[in-house]
């Protein structure tokens, strides 16, 4: 069975524009969820976000799992209803195999990220 | 009869290969071909409704031809079936047939650059349906196909042609004629072939004219022997055969189209054509499928039933695994020569063909239950795990008395991670919470927590938790497990609607929770490094054990209770050393068995378990819950209004005399003959020595009666909670 780790990084919910101006630090990826809210895959100070209300926190609530693009494009053929985008790297979220999955495209591997409450059905169906 | 086939030509359909041999008991009626008539239809391997003109010959495969005229196939279990998949595709245009007129629209739309998928039951991917979305759906060998075009559905699917409706039309040895067509040129014998109407391509054949009568059986009765026709003088001409062709005309085979009306899907081809009607039938079987005759139409039409749609209700015809593609020309044609004028189609909806429950599920998934980060803690410890509150939770861990007791007499630890959790955050959020609380907030000081309702408009309770305030523009709500979703869209819903300026984080999967209660929790935090815990009711940042955490001084099992929330990746670390650290406290993990117990003794309620969707705060006799002096919040005017009507019910305590066994929940209460109410919540309190209840019981005269009866046995409604009424225990 396929390995889904914890993810560790920082969530963050502030006003949109906050986020459209923040910088991530170099290496990360910022998995925009929603305008308001971001998940950014390391630690981020508080102070990123021009936000004095944003509520940033340490997010380990997430889990991922790298999938190679062949396995992956079989895995969503199968278990994605919705369209999936063609441009690299992008972004996109819905359900996938009847979970709430978050998936980020590179060019020649896929994230597929999942509340981490089911990150043992993801295994259990990647495989 | 069961029958295994050996194999011939490859390229056969089972049907074909079947045709073969002679004394393959299939193929009473006239045979199609095509996939549009029920006859060939057989149990194949264990699965029924297989149209076996539609699927390749496959050695050893195992056949039961399915019985004429309505009856059921056999069920037959095969035991578990490989999980049927489903593959998506996404494109811009659909084609669905791939005939002369499909190939050709298909080439079209290639040629502007779209992308086109095409889909044809002879190439294996049948379409048994178009959805609004629009959604195409194929079966195919290897599974279903889910097809989404962005743009036009082109349906190609041609014409069927159309089927005897005359006594005799259950015989073997009848074919349409583009099936004696195709079996002549398969190498399928015919024997001596009549052809009654247009004939078939290739075949030498006698023409018989005249208007087709009946077909008669040869020496085997279930084979024809001979076609009767009528000539214009109203002479009967029998011709023998050993075949008959049946050329009777087309109708469109439009299904697919009739089925995705207002969606962008355009007919091209024979599915185009006219339908052609045919004679009204006198006699025989119309509808094979139901069985239904033409004696069976006459009688629904005699008795008022003189629609389509209806006649179809009243007889069934049409509703069988051909969906009518046999019968509906022949009651057009029936309902037309009663003096109605020729009536459409009618309705088509998705599926056209019979499917496996396999095939149904493709794709799908069982319901994903979440587990909280200790699932697999629980289970090393031997926890028995049920689905509640939407989690997976331990239910027990082999001993609830002594799960129990460890929280009344010394210290235990409960997964309670499972919690709704959620911060706001903002200039709006003490304005947003006053809205959404019928009690006020602003006199919550930071540091400070409190036990809250939440109501709905009609003043209703719909869930319940904590608001704990951070600092002046920051607070942290909890909801109950099973209602956090609700009360998340409930509060965002609510931020929208007031436009409030606030940003609102979900923390219920981010953040583990960990109630650390009973006499010696404080001594346990202290040895985990926290010798100054919060007071009753406040909460505090502090390192537990190593871990950051917010320790929120609350109480639900009615002992001194410190709820731990952290990091969610933290969780297996802070409960084995909670476990570690109390090991001489005699600590051990108390699960939802032994919690409710705790939980009913102190007589707290479980919204959703002894709430209703009516449970107002004076029902549930929690007007304690609710500050009318407070000016505005959601259900503050019901709340005025329905005070001002007499109370009619309200949730009671009740205990038993020692000894009797506590009753199930759901057991009536009654009032002497008088139904009285109903048990929500039930228990044997171990501390108590008796069973004790949570329940709803009438008022009677404006009155709630003091004994009653629940189960047969006598019952007492008491004051909660049973346990601690002064609240000291929790206190500490």
């Amino acid at each position: 069975m396929r390995v889904v780790e914890r993810l560790n990084g920082t969530r963050i919910v502030a006003m949109p524009a906050a986020i459209n101006t923040a910088t991530w630090p170099k290496g990360a990826l910022a998995f925009r969820l929603a305008p308001d809210e971001v998940l950014v895959t390391t630690t981020v100070a508080a102070s990123v976000v021009d936000d004095a209300h944003a509520i940033v926190e340490r997010e380990t609530g997430f889990s991922a799992a790298w999938v190679d693009n062949a396995e992956a494009m079989d895995f969503l053929e199968r278990e994605c209803d919705w369209e999936l985008p063609r441009e690299r790297p992008a972004f996109a979220q819905g359900m996938v195999a009847g979970l709430p999955l978050k998936l980020w495209f590179e060019q020649d591997r896929v994230l597929m990220v999942v509340a981490s409450p089911y990150a043992a059905d993801l295994a259990e169906r990647l495989r | 009869m069961m029958a295994e086939f050996g194999g011939q030509m490859a390229a056969d359909s089972l049907l074909t290969h079947l045709l073969r041999d002679p004394n393959v008991p299939i193929g009473g009626g006239c045979l199609c071909l095509a996939g549009d008539c029920p006859h060939c239809l057989a149990t194949v391997d264990g699965v029924s409704y297989v149209r076996t003109c539609q699927v390749a010959f496959r050695e050893g495969a195992a056949v039961i031809p399915h019985a004429a005229n309505g009856q059921l196939p056999p069920l037959e279990s095969r035991g578990e079936r490989p999980r049927v998949s489903a593959r998506t595709t996404h494109c811009d245009i659909v084609v669905i047939g791939q005939g002369p007129a499909g190939r050709a629209a298909a080439a079209e739309a290639r040629a502007t650059g779209a992308h086109v998928v095409t889909l044809d039951a002879r190439d294996g991917q049948e379409v048994i349906g178009i959805y609004p979305g629009p959604l195409v759906v194929a079966r195919a060998e290897d599974g279903m196909r889910h097809v989404y075009p962005r743009g036009e559905i082109v349906v190609a699917t041609g014409a069927s042609e159309i089927q005897p409706a005359v006594s005799g039309n259950q015989l073997r040895g009848l074919v349409t004629a583009r099936a004696a067509a195709e079996l002549a040129a398969a190498g399928v014998p015919l024997g001596r072939v009549v052809a009654v109407g247009t004939p078939p391509d290739g075949i030498v054949c006698e023409r018989a004219s005249g208007t087709l009568l009946r077909f008669e059986p040869s020496s085997d009765p279930a084979r024809v022997g001979a076609v009767v026709m009528r000539d214009a003088d109203g002479a009967e001409t029998r011709w023998s055969c050993e075949t008959v062709s049946l050329g009777l005309g087309l109708t469109p085979r439009d299904a697919l189209l009739r089925m995705a009306r207002g969606m962008n899907v355009r007919g091209v081809g024979d599915v185009l054509v006219p339908a052609h009607v045919p004679p009204c039938p006198v006699d025989g079987t119309v509808c094979p499928c139901a069985g239904v005759t033409v004696a069976d139409l006459a009688s629904v039409h005699a008795r008022g039933f003189h629609e389509l749609e209806l006649v179809k209700r009243a007889t069934l015809a049409g509703t069988g695994p051909c969906q009518g593609a046999t019968c509906v020309p022949h009651i057009r044609a029936f309902l037309a020569a009663q003096g109605a004028a020729l009536q459409p189609p009618f309705t088509a909806r998705p599926v056209t063909r019979q499917l496996t429950i396999g095939e149904v599920a493709a794709g799908a998934h069982p319901a994903a239950t979440p587990r909280t980060t200790l699932h697999e803690e629980h289970l090393g410890l031997g926890a028995t795990m049920e689905r509640l509150g939407g989690w997976w939770r331990p239910w027990h861990y082999g001993n609830v008395e002594a799960e129990y007791a460890a929280v009344r007499h010394g210290v235990s630890i409960c997964d309670v991670s499972t919690l709704g959790k959620m911060q706001v955050s903002g200039p709006g959020a003490l304005a947003l919470l006053e809205h959404l609380y019928p009690v006020p907030i602003a006199t919550l000081a930071p540091g400070r927590a409190r036990y809250v309702f939440m109501l709905d408009e009609r003043g209703y309770v719909i869930d319940d938790g904590m608001v704990a305030r951070e600092s002046e523009t920051r607070f942290t709500l909890t909801f109950t497990s099973g209602g956090a979703t609700f009360a998340e869209m409930w509060v965002r819903d609510w931020a929208e609607s007031l436009d409030a300026d606030v940003r609102l984080m979900n923390q219920t999967f981010s953040l583990g929770a960990i109630n650390v209660t009973g006499p010696q929790a404080a001594t346990l935090l202290a040895r985990a490094g926290v010798p100054a815990p919060p007071a009753f009711l406040r909460h505090g940042q502090a390192d537990v054990a190593g871990v950051p955490c917010r320790i929120y001084r609350l109480s639900f099992t009615g002992e001194v209770s410190f709820e731990l929330h952290h990091a969610a990746a933290d969780s297996v670390k802070l409960w084995r050393a909670l476990l570690l650290l109390g090991q001489d406290l005699g600590i051990r993990p108390h699960g939802l068995e032994a919690l409710l117990k705790l939980r009913l003794e102190k007589g707290h309620l479980i919204v959703g378990q002894d709430t209703d969707f009516d449970s107002s705060l004076r029902r549930l006799g929690c007007e304690w819950g609710v500050r009318l002096d407070k000016p505005a919040f959601i259900g503050r005017q019901a709340v005025l209004r329905t005070n001002r009507l007499p109370l009619d019910r309200q949730l009671c305590g009740f205990e038993m005399a020692v000894g009797f066994q506590a009753p199930a929940e759901g057991a009536t209460i009654w009032d002497g003959e008088d139904l009285a109410g109903v048990v929500t919540s039930t228990t044997w309190s171990p501390t108590l020595g008796k069973s004790i209840m949570l329940g709803w019981l009438r008022l009677k005269d404006g009155q709630l009666p003091t004994e009653v009866t629940i189960n047969g046995r006598s019952a007492r409604r008491v004051a909660t909670p049973f346990y601690d009424p002064e609240g000291r225990r929790a206190r500490g």
